[in-house]
C-alpha cells in the first residue's frame, strides 16, 4: 500500500499538480491517523493535505480512481457449486481448453477460479504490448496498450469459447440454473479483469509521464526564444512558466512597494495624525512614493502580433493584485473595449475572447485611426498617474500616424511605454512608423522573447 | 479530543452547523496534526460560519482578523500605546524629576533614564492585536483569519513566519511564545493565488454549493418555521438559479435571508407574486434579476403570461 502512496504521489506530480515534499510528509502523517481501511475518508485525507487548488480537484479524483478505484474483486464461481457440477465442469473445460492456445488456458482458468493478475503478469503482459518500451505515452496510446494486452490474452476468441464449455455442461446434464450462474459470475470476472489491464495501463502512462517531466525542461532556452518562431508544443510549455515569472514579479514588485513605505516624511499628514498628543510628534507619517500604476493598453491583435499579445496579457492578468486599475483595448483597423473579459473571465477564456474580439477577416492595421478614436472617446481616463502602454508593431500600412493625438496623449499620462517586438534595426523600415513614434515615447522596450517582455512588464509595475 | 471524524461531525451537528464528510475529515485531521486549515470557496457558504461553530464545540475563546486591502503587522500584531504612554510621562514628570534630581552628570542622568525604560515599554502599553491575542491567551483559542486573499503579497509574507512557529518577537519585550497552539481556519474567496508556501503549510478544504438535501437541512434547522413544502420549494428555486449564468450567485447564507423573509410575509406556496416580490433578496444585480424572471417563467409555468416586456 505504501509503495502504491509513493507512486500516485508521483503520478500527481506528473499530471502537473505541485505536490510538495512537506505536504507529502502530512499525508503519510494523516493516514497514520485515519488508516486506510475507509475508501471516502481515505479520498478525503489524500486530497485535503496533498491538493492545495480547487481546480486540480478533477485531476486528483481520475488518478485516485486510477489507483485506488473500487477495484471489482474476482469472484470465485466455483463456490457455489455443488461437488458433483464441479466434478462437471472440471470435466467439459478440459476437453474446452484440450483445442486452446496456452493464453488462452491461462486466461479462462483465471476466469473460473476467479484469481485477479499478478503484478508480474501485469508487467510480463505489458512489455508484451509494447507498452514499457514506448518513450512518450498518451491517454489514447495506453488504451491502445490495454486493448492490445486484451488481445495477447485472447480476449477476442474467448467468446466463443466460453459458449462451447457452456454447452458442454449442458450436455453433461448442468443444471440450467447453476449455468446461468456460472455464466453470469465470469461475466464479472470479465468485466473485473477488463478494468484491471485498463488501470494498469494507465498507471504505467503516468508514470512514464512523470518521468519525463522530471528531466530538466529547456524552459531558459524556451524563454529567449523569439514568439514568432514558438510552435504550439513551446507556447503550451511557456503557458505553464507564466504563473512562475509572474510569481517572481510579484514578490519583486511586493518588495518595491514595501522599501516604498520607508519615503519621506509627510509633514501634513504627521501633524495632522499628532493632533491628539498635542503637537507632538509620536506616529511618524511618511510619504508614500510607490503607488500601484494605473494602467491604459492598447493592444495590436493582428495575426503577426497574437503570440505577444497573449503572454502580455497572461502575465498582466496574473499580476492584476499588483496593478490599482486597468483598461484594456484591442486594436487591428479600429479600437475594441476588452476590458470586461479581462475582469470577468477566467485567464484561459478571457486570452482567448480578447484575441479574438475583433471578428476575423481582412483588416489592414491602422493605428493612428485607433489613437484618434481612442483620444476621441476614452481620453478621460488618462491622468497624470496612469501609464499608457502600446504594444504593436507600428507596422502602419503607410496609414496617417496620428503623431500629434499620440503626443497629446502622451503628455496627459505618467509615462507612455511602447513594447515592438521588432529588431530596433527594423524599425522605421518600410511601413514601419517606429522612428516616428520613439521622440514621444518615455520608455521603448523590444519585446522579441517572454524573458524580455518580463522585463518590460517589471518595468510597468515600477 | 475527538477519535473519529463521526464524533467531529455531531459535534458540529451539536451546535446547529451541518458538516459534510470532507468537512468534518479535514477538521478532524488538523485538530490531530496541529495544521492551519485553508478554507476555500464562493461566498457565503459558511467558510466563517465554520470556524465559530468549532469555536463553540471546543470551547476555545474565537478571536478573529479581518483581513483587507493594506492591512499590516501593526493592525494585526501589536501596536505600542502612544497615547497612554504620553498621557503616563505627563503624570509621571514630577515622579521623573525627582528620580533625575540629583544626578551629577548628563550621562548619569540618562543611565537613570534607561535604567527604567522597560516602564515605557511594558506589556502595559502594549495593544494586542488579533494574532498577538492569540498567541499570547492563557486558554486556548481558535484564530481565524478571514479573507486572506483581499490582503497584500507582503503580508502572507508576515503571516507564514507567524504560522510555522507560533511566536512573535517584540524588540522591546522579546520573544512571545505561544502557550497553545491556536487552531487556525484561513478563509479565501479565491479572488485572487495565495502563493505556494502558504497553501503548503495549511490543509486545503474547498467548501461549495451544498446540494439540495444538504441545503434543505440547513433551512430546516435555521429556519424551523418555514413549512416543510415551502422549503423544498424554496431550495430547488435557489438551486436553479445557480444553475444559470448569474453574475453574482445566491448564496446559502442567501438562502436563509429568503426563507426568513417568506416565514414573515406568511407565504403558503411558492406563487409569482411571492416570487416577484422577495426575488431583491436573493439577487443583487438588476441583469440577475431580469434573467432569472426570464428563466422562472419559461420554466416554471404557473404563470399566466408575460407581463413585463
Amino acid at each position: 500500500m505504501e509503495e502504491r502512496i509513493a507512486r500516485f504521489i508521483a503520478a500527481l506530480r506528473g499530471a502537473g499538480v505541485r505536490v510538495s515534499i512537506a505536504e507529502s510528509q502530512d499525508a503519510w502523517q494523516a493516514i497514520a491517523c485515519t488508516g486506510v481501511t475507509q475508501q471516502r475518508l481515505f479520498h478525503d485525507v489524500l486530497r485535503a493535505t496533498l491538493v492545495k487548488d480547487s481546480a486540480a480537484f478533477p485531476t486528483f479524483d481520475r488518478l485516485f480512481a486510477l489507483y485506488f478505484g473500487a477495484n471489482e474483486p474476482l469472484i470465485d464461481p466455483q463456490a457455489d457449486l455443488t461437488p458433483d457440477e464441479r466434478q462437471m465442469l472440471q470435466q467439459a473445460l478440459n476437453e474446452v481448453l484440450q483445442q486452446l492456445a496456452r493464453d488462452l488456458q491461462r486466461l479462462l482458468d483465471w476466469l473460473l477460479n476467479g484469481r485477479p493478475l499478478t503484478q508480474q503478469d501485469l508487467q510480463r503482459l505489458s512489455q508484451q504490448a509494447g507498452l514499457e518500451a514506448n518513450e512518450s505515452i498518451s491517454p489514447y496510446q495506453a488504451r491502445r496498450a490495454a486493448r492490445r494486452m486484451q488481445q495477447l490474452l485472447g480476449w477476442d476468441q474467448l467468446q466463443a469459447v466460453l459458449e462451447q464449455l457452456w454447452e458442454q455442461l449442458a450436455q453433461q446434464g448442468m443444471s440450467p440454473q447453476a449455468i446461468q450462474g456460472l455464466q453470469e459470475q465470469v461475466a464479472h470476472n470479465q468485466a473485473a479483469l477488463q478494468q484491471q489491464l485498463e488501470q494498469f495501463a494507465g498507471q504505467q502512462t503516468l508514470e512514464q509521464r512523470a518521468r519525463m517531466t522530471r528531466r530538466p525542461q529547456a524552459t531558459a532556452d524556451l524563454l529567449q526564444r523569439p514568439f514568432s518562431s514558438l510552435d504550439s508544443a513551446a507556447m503550451s510549455l511557456l503557458r505553464d512558466e507564466v504563473r512562475r515569472l509572474a510569481n517572481r514579479l510579484r514578490s519583486r514588485a511586493a518588495l518595491r512597494q514595501k522599501r516604498g513605505k520607508q519615503g519621506r516624511l509627510d509633514a501634513k499628514s504627521t501633524l495632522r495624525a499628532n493632533l491628539s498628543y498635542g503637537g507632538v510628534p509620536f506616529e511618524i507619517r511618511l510619504k508614500e512614493r510607490r503607488r500601484k500604476p494605473k494602467l491604459v493598453v492598447i493592444l495590436d491583435v493582428s495575426t503577426s502580433m497574437r503570440p505577444v499579445a497573449e503572454f502580455f496579457l497572461r502575465l498582466l492578468y496574473e499580476l492584476q493584485d499588483q496593478v490599482q486599475k486597468m483598461r484594456s483595448f484591442a486594436f487591428i483597423d479600429h479600437l475594441e473595449d476588452v476590458t470586461p473579459h479581462l475582469t470577468t473571465l477566467r485567464v484561459d477564456e478571457a486570452v482567448q475572447a480578447v484575441l479574438t474580439a475583433l471578428p476575423p477577416g481582412y483588416y489592414s492595421t491602422d493605428l493612428g485611426r485607433c489613437l484618434r478614436q481612442f483620444e476621441a472617446e476614452h481620453l478621460a481616463l488618462i491622468d497624470s498617474r496612469t501609464t499608457f502602454i502600446v504594444l504593436g508593431d507600428a507596422r502602419n500600412n503607410f496609414n496617417d500616424p496620428a503623431l500629434e493625438t499620440f503626443r497629446n496623449i502622451g503628455h496627459r499620462s505618467r509615462r507612455t511605454i511602447w513594447m515592438n517586438p521588432e529588431y530596433p534595426a527594423q524599425w522605421g523600415t518600410d511601413d514601419s512608423d517606429m522612428l516616428l513614434y520613439l521622440p514621444y515615447c518615455d520608455e521603448v522596450h523590444q519585446v522579441r522573447n517572454l524573458e524580455q517582455l518580463t522585463i518590460a512588464i517589471d518595468h510597468i509595475l515600477l | 479530543m475527538f477519535n473519529t471524524v463521526q464524533e467531529v461531525r455531531q459535534a458540529l451537528a451539536a451546535q446547529q452547523y451541518i458538516a459534510t464528510d470532507e468537512i468534518a475529515t479535514v477538521i478532524f485531521l488538523a485538530t490531530r496534526l496541529g495544521k492551519p486549515i485553508l478554507a476555500e470557496g464562493p461566498a457565503g457558504v459558511g467558510k466563517t460560519e465554520l470556524s465559530k461553530a468549532w469555536a463553540a464545540v471546543t470551547g476555545h475563546q474565537f478571536v478573529r482578523l479581518q483581513c483587507y486591502e493594506g492591512l499590516d503587522e501593526s493592525k494585526a500584531l501589536y501596536e505600542w500605546e502612544y497615547a497612554k504612554q504620553m498621557l503616563y510621562t505627563q503624570l509621571l514628570r514630577d515622579k521623573l524629576s525627582a528620580l533625575l534630581a540629583d544626578a551629577q552628570s548628563l550621562t548619569e542622568a540618562a543611565d537613570r533614564l534607561a535604567a527604567e525604560e522597560d516602564v515605557f515599554f511594558s506589556e502595559r502599553f502594549l495593544l494586542p492585536r488579533p494574532l498577538l491575542q492569540a498567541i499570547n491567551s492563557d486558554t486556548p483559542t481558535v484564530l481565524l483569519i478571514d479573507e486572506i486573499d483581499r490582503a497584500d503579497a507582503e503580508f502572507e509574507a508576515f503571516l507564514l513566519e507567524v504560522l510555522s512557529d507560533f511566536q512573535v518577537s517584540i524588540p522591546e519585550l522579546g520573544t512571545i511564545v505561544a502557550r497553545h497552539r491556536p487552531t487556525v481556519f484561513l478563509t479565501s474567496n479565491n479572488t485572487r493565488e495565495l502563493s505556494e508556501a502558504l497553501k503548503r503549510r495549511c490543509l486545503y478544504l474547498y467548501i461549495g454549493y451544498p446540494d439540495v438535501q444538504e441545503e434543505l437541512e440547513i433551512v430546516r434547522l435555521k429556519v424551523p418555521d418555514l413549512a416543510p413544502q415551502l422549503a423544498r420549494q424554496a431550495v430547488e428555486a435557489v438551486q436553479a438559479l445557480r444553475q444559470l449564468d448569474l453574475k453574482k450567485n445566491p448564496s446559502v447564507s442567501e438562502t436563509l435571508d429568503w426563507a426568513h423573509a417568506l416565514v414573515a410575509l406568511n407565504a403558503t406556496t411558492l406563487d409569482q407574486k411571492t416570487l416577484e416580490t422577495t426575488l431583491t433578496v436573493l439577487l443583487k444585480y438588476e441583469t440577475d434579476m431580469a434573467r432569472a424572471r426570464r428563466a422562472f417563467k419559461l420554466g416554471g409555468g404557473s404563470d399566466n403570461g408575460r407581463t413585463h416586456r
